[in-house]
């Protein structure tokens, strides 16, 4: 696994105090907030940023870092395994730790040292939590989706270790995005039996659809004529195809409501058709013949009486 | 490979207890109970404590809650606004989308 620098994720001096560190953290962390910033990799460095903090943050966990930079000048990135007998001086455990959310190294260094250096485990194992991306059209027809996490179990020594579990799921019908799944049992490991692991469901984004709880909204791309003559559409939607009568006189914005075609629960929710007009190109002397008929004809201007 | 196909409970269909819910975001119960009595979880919550039921909605906040808490030393008040901006950026942010606004 790769060496990580935490002091160079904070930018902080190694001999930084707790305050320098605490006020490091918090200024990036509020930098790089995936719900404010600007920067395209926030996500990504609020990862980060939390995984060093919860490293240099606690004083246990940071002496026991120190402990495998001393003697070793490990740069970022450089390949590196941590002694044999590193953590034995520190006896924290590593409550709230691992599940997805942090790199190979952090686990490794610190599922190992937990497990090994615990003297009294916890009564009931800790709750694991991840989040698992699936389709719209999942949740409409139900689904089995696999998703990878670092994910601690016991070995054959009974020490705890992370390992890379990939899991089947079933996927009930009718998921929407912030429900939570809880797998009993799929935790930590305890004393008096694994915690549980909650997997918070999210959707692939896709730009034809929003999601309002159970409702869903869809933009249609319609033509000039479908609009304005009205008749039926096929309409690709996350539970297949439908039919759908487009009133004659419609106006490009707007919006039809399927009663009970968005997700399917008790009551289902709506799905909304956002009708927007699409123009053909006048590429060709045919199709601008009938843009010059209609502009001709039909004596139209939208701006009249503005 | 065969491999087993795990079925989990969603929350909507069997909610946590306070105590379910406090070990689901690794505190004590006391620091649930101080936010369900200040109305920042569980609006409309039960004066009997057994009968509290969190759903999938009361775990993301709590979690958000105590990130945000932990993270700025935020009192309880504080972060539940900063929650509550940030739930509405996001609302907002889905609607610019969908009307392909950027």
């Amino acid at each position: 696994m790769e060496y990580k620098d935490y002091y160079q994720t904070l930018g902080v001096k190694k001999t930084a105090t707790e305050d320098e560190i605490k006020k490091a953290y918090r200024k990036l962390v509020r930098k790089y907030h995936p719900d404010v910033s600007k920067e395209k990799n926030a996500q990504e460095k609020t990862q980060e940023l939390n995984e060093a903090y919860g490293v240099l943050g606690d004083a246990e966990k940071r002496a026991a870092y120190d402990e495998l930079g001393s003697g070793h000048q490990y740069r970022a990135g450089q390949e590196f395994r941590p002694p044999p007998d590193w953590g034995r001086n520190h006896g924290f455990d590593t409550n709230g730790g691992f599940g997805g959310d942090h790199s190979d190294f952090f686990s490794d260094l610190f599922a190992n040292l937990g497990g090994r250096r615990r003297q009294q485990p916890p009564a009931r194992g800790s709750d694991n939590h991840a989040a698992i991306t699936i389709d719209l059209a999942d949740s409409f027809h139900g689904a089995t989706r696999t998703v990878s996490l670092h994910l601690p179990e016991r070995d054959a020594q009974d020490r705890i270790i992370t390992r890379e579990r990939t899991l089947s799921i079933n996927i009930p019908k009718g998921v929407t995005a912030g429900q939570q799944l809880r797998l009993a049992g799929q935790g930590q490991p305890g004393r008096a039996g694994p915690g549980d692991l909650y997997l918070e469901i999210q959707f692939t984004a896709d730009k034809r659809y929003r999601i309002d709880g159970r409702d869903v909204f869809e933009t249609v791309p319609v033509t000039p004529w479908e609009l304005a003559l009205g008749g039926e559409i096929d309409v690709p939607t996350p539970s297949g195809k439908v039919t759908v009568t487009v009133p004659a006189g419609s106006q490009s914005g707007r919006k039809l409501r399927l009663r009970g075609r968005g997700i399917p629960g008790n009551p289902a929710g709506d799905l909304y058709l956002l009708l927007e007009v699409v123009l053909p190109n006048a590429d060709s002397a045919r199709a601008k013949e009938l843009y010059q008929t209609m502009a001709r004809e039909m004596a139209f201007n939208p701006r009249a009486g503005g | 490979m065969t491999q087993l196909v795990m079925s989990g409970v969603l929350l909507e269909q069997s909610a946590l207890t306070l105590e379910e819910l406090a070990q689901a975001c690794a505190v004590e119960t006391t620091w649930v109970v101080a936010h369900v009595t200040t109305g920042i979880l569980l609006e409309a919550a039960p004066d009997d404590q057994s009968e509290w039921r969190f759903s999938s909605a009361d775990l993301v906040r709590a979690r958000r809650l105590l990130q945000i808490e932990r993270d700025f030393d935020a009192n309880d008040d504080v972060a539940a606004l900063v929650v509550d901006l940030t739930d509405e950026i996001r609302r907002l942010r889905s609607k610019l989308d969908t009307a392909g606004v950027h």
